[in-house]
């Protein structure tokens, strides 16, 4: 069990730059993910990790060892990958064993580490089997089972989940986690879905264009997003063009439609500068009684049935924002023009500068 | 988890079902390329073989009714053919294992270069290596291991030896032409089965521990090896059955089957003993060939 140092790290292909100095510390045992866009970086930042990208620049620690230089079979580290990689030439034991037999385990260790190993994945008996008798998600626990019995200090996810479906996704996804809790292993998750981060991680690195350009617990990345970027890559967000009115940082207005708007902000802000507003559409309610601190008035463009959730479009000072309200018995159906008042708890709004 | 069943129920039966539909409507488009094959290669093979059992009669060629061995018994009684034989086998398994080793690492770069202007000159290189005639690339290679050649005439002037080395007109030479003729061959069949290896089992593999050697020789070369199986293959059939090699390197003096065919059908006109030499060339290579595909499927754990 280690803790990883990312100081620096950057990756260059003749000039395009696809990791650019990012520095990142990653606690021991916890579950870390990059978050990303295609592209953004995080595979490469993972594979540099992994040792099978050599880096441009910057040092890799892995709790007191700098890995930097080292080939990734002497970093002891365990990958899991996209597709698996289970080696099609041999049986789910060999597999297994496949690590145990590099280190030169006695025979009947190697054995006995196998069974272990394939019970704590629950997939006992599973040891003649071939990869093309195995579905995904056997194919995906047999990857975790012949990486975890060789005892890596840190494990490294590639987007493991992306060949499943959905359904089985949802449910290897809390396995995992169980899994990586139960043994305190130190994971850096890398996805491009947001709801695989927010599910799963205890924190996340957001990677933007080689960058990461926030690090944070799921809430906080959801909650209080640093860029604007980030809040429309996690979740869905109304992104509303205002004019700062007054103040700066936590104790600050917007103008919308001539009316100030509490909200919390960047420091050092002018009045009349344009921002933009952001506020997540469950937080927006609707409904002429409702007491919040904002109160608008705004016009309903339609309305979305969803199931769970009504989503609405509204027009508000000109500009189309969304409402999603759950679907309650006695809650109010509103129909297409009607007029409404809107409002927010300023503290789940955002001022960013774009 | 309950996908487990389903999934692998559909799996199983889609091929069944597209077996099905090619094997009912679609045989018919093998029929030309079967009339050509039967016409113009079963039924001349068929009654050179059938000429084998007649009684060897210098100039005649029409098949007769009267059954005979004796050709075969002369081939299995004389010294200069059950030799020719052995030599056959074994001047083409050295030429499948030449061509694999220099082969296969030319193979191995091909498929892994990425950049599609490099990969494309590679395999330009290894195409050209086909475009020119046999024969004249045998005279290219005269040029540079004759007894005056390239070779011989830098080791000569440097003093290196002051006999030239017999590089031509000896098995060597018939070797050395072989493989010039087959490494395309062998090349080609291996790169796409490399490239079938996705990179990811390769880095599993050196994340588990193993060192870059140690990858290559668990992980690709056992998972090459429907490509290594079907170059050797190829290039055996390929080297045992080749005249123009042997008779233009060898100078007639490396006397394998298909020099003996040739002199009883064309020179002393004995059609009847050269098709059953022809006949001991196929059954030997297929024999030969079925050998080695049984050793190699149990060697390979029976993915092939």
């Amino acid at each position: 069990m280690s803790d990883i140092h990312l100081k620096k790290l950057t990756k260059s292909y003749g000039g395009h730059l696809a990791v650019a100095g990012i520095n990142l510390h990653i606690a021991e045992g916890e579950f870390f993910s990059l978050l990303g866009p295609s592209g953004c970086g995080k595979s490469t930042t993972l594979r540099m990790i992994a040792g099978f990208v050599q880096p441009t620049s910057g040092e890799i620690i892995i709790g007191a060892d700098d890995v930097t230089s080292l080939p990734p079979e002497k970093r002891d580290i365990g990958i899991v990958f996209q597709n698996y990689a289970i080696f099609p030439h041999m049986n789910v034991a060999d597999n297994i064993a496949f690590g145990l037999k590099l280190r030169k385990r006695p025979r009947d260790e190697i054995r006995r580490r196998v069974t272990d190993a394939l019970r704590q994945v629950g997939l006992s008996g599973y040891e003649e089997r071939y990869q093309r008798e195995l579905s995904g998600g056997e194919q995906q626990r047999v990857a975790l089972a012949r990486v975890l019995v060789t005892e890596p200090r840190i494990l490294l996810l590639d987007e493991p989940l992306s060949a499943l479906d959905k359904s089985l996704r949802e449910e290897m996804k809390y396995w995992i986690k169980d899994l990586q809790k139960k043994l305190g292993i130190t994971t850096v998750y890398v996805t491009h879905d947001q709801d695989e981060a927010l599910t799963m991680s205890d924190r996340i690195g957001v990677m933007q264009k080689a960058q990461v350009v926030q690090v944070g617990t799921p809430q906080e990345i959801y909650e209080a997003p640093k860029t604007l970027f980030v809040t429309t890559f996690i979740g869905h967000s109304n992104v509303m063009d205002v004019i700062v009115g007054s103040g700066s940082g936590s104790d600050m207005t917007v103008l919308i439609d001539g009316n100030p708007v509490p909200t919390r902000g960047p420091e050092n802000l002018v009045p009349g500068q344009p921002v933009k507003l952001v506020v997540r559409p469950e937080n927006v309610v609707i409904g002429p009684d409702q007491e919040t601190p904002v109160r608008l008035p705004a016009t309903v463009l339609s309305e979305t049935y969803q199931g769970s959730l009504i989503r609405y479009r509204l027009s508000l000072g000109g500009q189309e924002i969304i409402a999603e309200r759950q679907n309650q018995s006695g809650n109010e159906r509103f129909n297409p023009g009607t007029p409404v008042t809107v409002g927010w708890d300023p503290g789940r709004s955002e001022a960013l500068v774009a | 988890m309950t996908m487990v069943g389903t999934e692998s129920e559909a799996r199983v039966e889609r091929p069944i079902r597209a077996a099905r539909a090619n094997g009912g409507r679609l045989w018919w488009l093998a029929v030309p390329a079967a009339l050509i094959f039967i016409v113009f290669f079963v039924i001349p093979v068929a009654s050179l073989f059938g000429l084998s059992f007649n009684k060897s009669v210098a100039g005649v060629i029409g098949l007769s009714s009267q059954f005979t061995l004796d050709n075969f018994i002369r081939i299995f009684t004389r010294a200069t053919y059950y030799e020719a034989i052995l030599r056959s086998i074994w001047v083409s398994a050295i030429v499948s294992t030449a061509s694999l080793l220099f082969g296969y690492p030319l193979a191995y770069v091909i498929a892994k270069t990425v950049n599609p202007g490099r990969n494309t000159l590679l395999m330009i290189m290894v195409l050209s290596a086909m475009q020119l005639d046999m024969v004249i690339r045998m005279f290219g290679l005269m040029v540079l291991l004759g007894d005056n050649g390239l070779i011989n005439g830098f080791l000569l002037y440097t003093g290196l030896v002051s006999q030239p080395l017999p590089l031509m007109y000896n098995t060597f030479g018939v070797i050395v032409g072989l493989v010039q003729i087959t490494l395309p061959f062998m090349v080609l069949s291996l790169i796409g089965i490399i490239k079938a290896i996705h990179p990811s089992l390769e880095e599993a593999a050196r994340a588990l521990g193993a060192s870059r050697i140690q990858a290559f020789f668990s992980i690709v070369l056992p998972l090459s090896m429907p490509g290594i199986l079907a170059g050797t293959l190829l290039v055996f059939a390929l080297s045992i059955s080749s005249y123009v090699v042997p008779a233009l390197m060898g100078g007639w003096k490396v006397m394998v089957l298909p020099i003996h065919i040739y002199q009883q059908i064309a020179e002393v006109g004995r059609w009847q003993f050269g098709a059953a030499i022809a006949v001991v060339l196929f059954v030997t290579s297929i024999i030969a060939v079925a050998i080695y595909h049984q050793a190699a499927i149990r060697t390979s754990g029976g993915r092939t």
